[in-house]
């Protein structure tokens, strides 16, 4: 996943369980059954797992660029100096 | 939110926090219940008064108990547990009770009843008090929830007399 993909998936979550377990209580209140809130919670978990939690393509739409290898060869990492003060340092770009 | 396993937990964590509020929710709902129950002992017959040998009366009763508890029941009900018990003062103890009958009552649809059976619990005093001693019988019950609070209440009828005499 994406950044973005993750922010949604994190926001679809929470959206998606309190949706089920304020419809679950309803359902539940109005009918005067326990035991049928439970399921109906249970099946919104359920479908709140299956969308969140694989990696669908649609959370993967603002994917990051990363550098190819070629471009990277030529910006070399910053190297950590050895304490000397007439060590030759070895400054890398960052951009 | 970064891997699968991080996503699974975030899922399965907020699920059962939002399971805990819900049945927060469903105990909270039962204070909306007002119950209108109503009950009745009759004692049909004292079937012997005795002193025992350790000096302590005992009587036994006949007993017809009948109530009326299904408003007590809500959608967050397991069960009602439902006890019979003497009340009665002693120079000894200010209060004593007795317990002599219990049961419990697993659904609305057996919440209606009428009993008719002797004392299940023996009705021991500490002493010997028990001629002509007026008492109260007391209906008491606990609503047992599915999850979150217990309600408890009781019923007191007053106005029985043990006999002057032990038969």
């Amino acid at each position: 996943m994406d950044w973005q993909g993750q922010k949604c998936a994190e926001m679809l979550m929470q959206l998606l369980l309190v949706v089920s377990a304020v419809a679950a209580f309803l359902v539940g209140y109005a009918m005067a059954d326990f035991q049928l809130m439970l399921l109906v919670y249970a099946g919104g978990v359920v479908l709140t797992a299956l969308v969140t939690i694989p990696n669908w393509p649609f959370f993967n739409r603002h994917p990051l660029k990363w550098l190819d290898a070629a471009e990277a060869d030529r910006h070399p990492r910053p190297q950590v100096c050895a304490a000397t003060t007439a060590g030759k340092k070895k400054i890398g770009k960052n951009k | 939110m970064h891997s699968f396993g991080h996503r699974a937990n975030a899922v399965a964590t907020f699920a059962v926090t939002i399971l805990a509020a819900m049945c927060f929710a469903a105990s909270f709902s039962d204070n909306f219940n007002s119950p209108s129950p109503t009950a009745s002992v009759k004692i049909l017959n004292i079937n012997w008064f005795q002193k025992e040998s350790n000096g302590n009366d005992e009587v036994s009763m006949t007993l017809n108990i009948s109530a009326d508890l299904s408003s007590l029941f809500t959608w967050n009900t397991k069960q009602v547990f439902v006890f019979v018990a003497a009340e009665y003062e002693t120079p000894q103890n200010a209060l004593n009770q007795v317990s002599l009958w219990d049961g419990i009552i697993p659904s609305k649809e057996h919440a209606k009843f009428l009993i008719h059976t002797t004392n299940k619990y023996r009705f021991i005093d500490q002493g010997s008090n028990f001629k002509g001693k007026d008492f109260n019988l007391t209906m008491h019950w606990h609503i047992m929830p599915k999850t979150g609070k217990m309600f408890a209440d009781k019923i007191v009828m007053t106005g029985y007399r043990l006999p002057e005499q032990y038969r």
